[in-house]
């Protein structure tokens, strides 16, 4: 299990925590650079032009959020943030601004590796065809059906474009306001909140066999929700 | 002495007299009060009761001539002295003069030989005419000293109730505004004019009481520091600041100035009495102790509070310590030895050892968060973001960060239908259901089931985490949310004794209620009530 030649660009100010973080991924056969300040960090991703950039939020000077937003002027490059519990707010404005994942510190490796893999898998599905399998769900995105085993689900058009747009971005956490606005894109709404709330129960009510465990539509409190796909651990994927 | 008015204010003193002593005190003064003419001073001039001692002489002399036939002339002469003496006790010189003289010539013309006369035609009644006059004015003086140190002492025995009632008030209350108060209230009354008081405070002497009637602007406030400052009086009738129309005087303890009274003339050159002047020094005297008493009451207080406080920091701080180093010292202890004997042990003992670290790193991650938590909740940090949330994805949160544990203990989750969305703050209650949850786990044996309720009660939503545990005894349900509180269980897993505290305060910051409850079949059933209705701000 390793990933030859994907290039990971580790930005934290904190020495400890690149170490750390460096011996593990190189362990795991990916190459790794390192910049230590926001702004380092926007001058090397151009130069490494890595596959996937993991970005401590507190850092000194030009923070994470800002970082994210600039990168993301002219690259996607998938961004996983490094948080700790008390960045509540700069985490959502950073996956608002368009980073994929976070991580809140501490973590172990093999959560690292795990996430890390999901979001390259993630991009380099992207282009995978209409009918999205994981589990007892299928996605028919072509025919516009879904299945539960063999049963068909009936979905209001709400529930299905909020399920269209989990299939989408299988596996990458959607905050709130990002799935308001893939969904019911622009049009202003008394209390969106709410809206998006009881879509997600009813959507879950539909498709998962016990709502208090949920196989598929899983909460990030305070963030978002993902789609958690069910799928056998394999090869890293090469290139994004 | 401009302000030399005599002893006629005084009488004007309120007696504030309530005790038995002081009313038995006062019922004597009133029959000396009768005999000495201590009365009303108004008719204290230099020819009272000379009429009358005019007419007690001609009275005399009528009675006199109608009982002649029985007792001899000369003898009469006892009755005009009697009447002499009376006219000294109860009026003064001028009434004894008067009466003295006309009782000796009205004697002298009536029942003196040769009668119808004033020749005198023996010796013997001149010696009595000159004794009459002697005694009369003996009798006088002796008479108007003994009524002057009545009416002095009349004077202290005010002065002293007044002190009396004005100490009693002082002694009554603790606080400044009380002080003020009575101040203000005794002052008014007694001295009959404006006052205002001023007390230092941060901004500098501020006014904290001014009678309505008195002006004071920015040059009375000049004056006043001054005084503040220096410690002298100041104002009218003295040489500093002469032009104001109030006299202020420092409130002084010693070295130690604690404020300004001032007091309004009437008019330009109306300063007060003598007498009054020095009761005024003494109230100033009582009221400087009193302001003196009720600061160093309040810095007590403080003092007090900061204690209490100390004791809390140090409790803390041991329990920090303790729970932060436990963990610290193992995970050091790890590490070192895998540093320095790693050729010594085998892989299969190295990677207990590294288990055993990582554990208690985890442990101690958590009791930082914990103190992060408790800090927020402490300092008013804590915003809650209230959100229309699903009950089901709340407990679906928790129960996934909850992780390992909650997969290998079973766990029962019975959530009535048809809940409505709450609003909370998913983020919070989360971490109120992972703490409540982690308690119920550490604390039930491996095959007593957990649960979670959630249900609509009275109008609220009820979340209870159930388990059956040892439970809670009786009298610690409430204490268990107190901070750094543990129950007293040998054998018990380690905690901090914040996580309940923290729960606490999570949920009465979204406006809910927690409690502990005993079970009835044994375990411990933890209930948190929260609002439907989002909280209006």
């Amino acid at each position: 299990m390793s990933s030859p030649g994907l290039r990971v660009l580790i930005v934290d100010d904190e020495a400890g925590i690149r170490g750390f973080l460096r011996a593990s991924l190189e362990a795991h056969g990916y190459s790794v650079n390192e910049a230590s300040t926001g702004e380092e960090a926007l001058q090397v991703v151009p130069a490494f032009r890595p596959d996937l950039i993991l970005l401590d939020l507190g850092l000194p000077g030009v923070g994470g959020k800002q970082v994210t937003s600039c990168l993301r002027e002219w690259t996607q490059t998938p961004i996983i943030i490094l948080s700790v519990q008390t960045d509540e707010s700069e985490k959502i404005a950073a996956l608002d601004a368009g980073a994929d994942d976070y991580l809140t510190k501490p973590f172990g490796s093999g959560e690292l590796l795990a996430r890390i893999r999901a979001t390259t898998r993630r991009i380099g599905q992207q282009d995978s065809g209409p009918v999205f399998v994981t589990g007892d769900l299928t996605v028919d995105l072509a025919g516009r059906a879904v299945r539960l085993g063999d049963k068909e689900v009936q979905l209001t058009p709400t529930e299905y474009s909020l399920l269209k747009a989990f299939v989408i971005h299988a596996n990458k956490l959607l905050t709130h306001r990002q799935l308001l606005r893939e969904v019911w894109g622009g049009a202003h709404y008394e209390d969106p909140q709410h809206l998006l709330r009881v879509n997600i129960n009813n959507l879950r009510r539909k498709l998962e066999a016990d709502p208090a465990r949920p196989r598929y539509i899983i909460t990030e409190p305070g963030v978002g929700y993902r789609l958690k796909t069910e799928q056998h651990v394999s090869g890293a994927p090469s290139g994004a | 002495m401009p302000d030399e008015v005599p002893s006629t204010a005084v009488p004007n003193l309120p007696t504030h007299v309530s005790t038995d002593e002081e009313s038995s005190a006062r019922s004597e003064f009133s029959w000396k009060d009768r005999v000495l003419q201590l009365g009303d001073a108004s008719t204290d001039s230099w020819w009272r009761g000379v009429p009358t001692s005019l007419a007690i002489a001609g009275l005399i002399t009528i009675l006199g001539l109608w009982i002649e036939p029985v007792i001899r002339g000369p003898n009469l002469a006892i009755f005009y002295m009697l009447a002499v003496v009376f006219s000294a006790v109860r009026w003064g010189q001028w009434a004894v003069i008067i009466n003295a003289i006309s009782s000796a010539f009205l004697f002298d013309y009536f029942f003196v030989l040769p009668y119808r006369s004033f020749v005198i035609g023996d010796v013997w009644y001149l010696i009595t005419l000159v004794g009459l006059l002697t005694v009369g004015l003996i009798v006088s003086a002796l008479m108007v000293a003994t009524r002057e140190e009545a009416r002095a002492a009349r004077r202290r025995e005010m002065r002293v109730s007044a002190l009396y009632s004005f100490t009693q008030s002082l002694a009554s209350g603790n606080e400044f505004d009380q002080i003020l108060d009575a101040v203000a209230r005794h002052c008014v009354e007694i001295f009959q004019r404006p006052i205002v008081v001023l007390l230092p405070a941060a901004e500098g002497l501020i006014v904290r009481f001014a009678s309505a009637e008195l002006v004071f602007d920015a040059n009375e406030n000049k004056t006043a520091s001054w005084v503040f400052e220096n410690g002298q009086e100041a104002g009218c009738g003295t040489a500093s600041f002469s032009g104001s129309r109030i006299r202020y005087r420092p409130l002084k303890t010693g070295p130690d100035i604690v404020g300004v009274i001032g007091v309004q003339t009437k008019g330009s050159k109306d300063l007060l009495p003598p007498d009054q002047r020095e009761l005024l020094g003494i109230f100033l005297d009582q009221t400087a102790l009193a302001l003196t008493r009720a600061d160093l009451a309040k810095k007590a207080k403080r003092a007090e509070v900061l204690q209490e406080a100390d004791k809390l920091h140090r409790a803390l701080l041991n329990s920090v310590s303790h729970n932060l180093r436990t963990p610290l010292a193992s995970v050091l202890g790890v590490l070192n030895t895998i540093l320095e004997d790693a050729s010594l042990l085998d892989v299969p003992t190295q990677q207990s050892l590294l288990k055993t670290a990582q554990g208690e790193a985890k442990q101690l991650d958590w009791l930082v968060q914990n103190l992060l938590d408790m800090t927020r909740i402490e300092g008013g940090a804590i915003r809650v973001k209230a959100e229309p949330c699903d009950v089901h994805d709340v407990v679906a949160a928790a129960l996934r960060q909850l992780g390992e544990s909650a997969r290998s203990h079973a766990i029962l989750v019975t959530i009535a239908p048809g809940l409505p969305l709450v609003p909370m703050d998913d983020v919070l209650m989360v971490q109120v259901l992972v703490n409540l949850l982690d308690n119920a786990l550490k604390y039930s044996s491996a095959d007593a089931p957990v649960e979670i309720r959630a249900s609509l009660a009275a109008g609220q939503l009820e979340i209870g985490i159930l388990d059956r545990g040892r439970g809670i005894p009786e009298g610690e349900l409430e204490r268990v949310f107190d901070k750094f509180y543990r129950v007293a269980v040998p054998g018990a897993p380690r905690g901090s004794g914040l996580g309940l505290s923290i729960c606490k305060g999570f949920v009465e910051a979204h406006n809910g209620r927690i409690l502990a409850k005993r079970r009835t079949e044994g375990g411990t059933e933890i209930a948190v009530f929260l609002p439907l209705e989002k909280r209006r701000e």
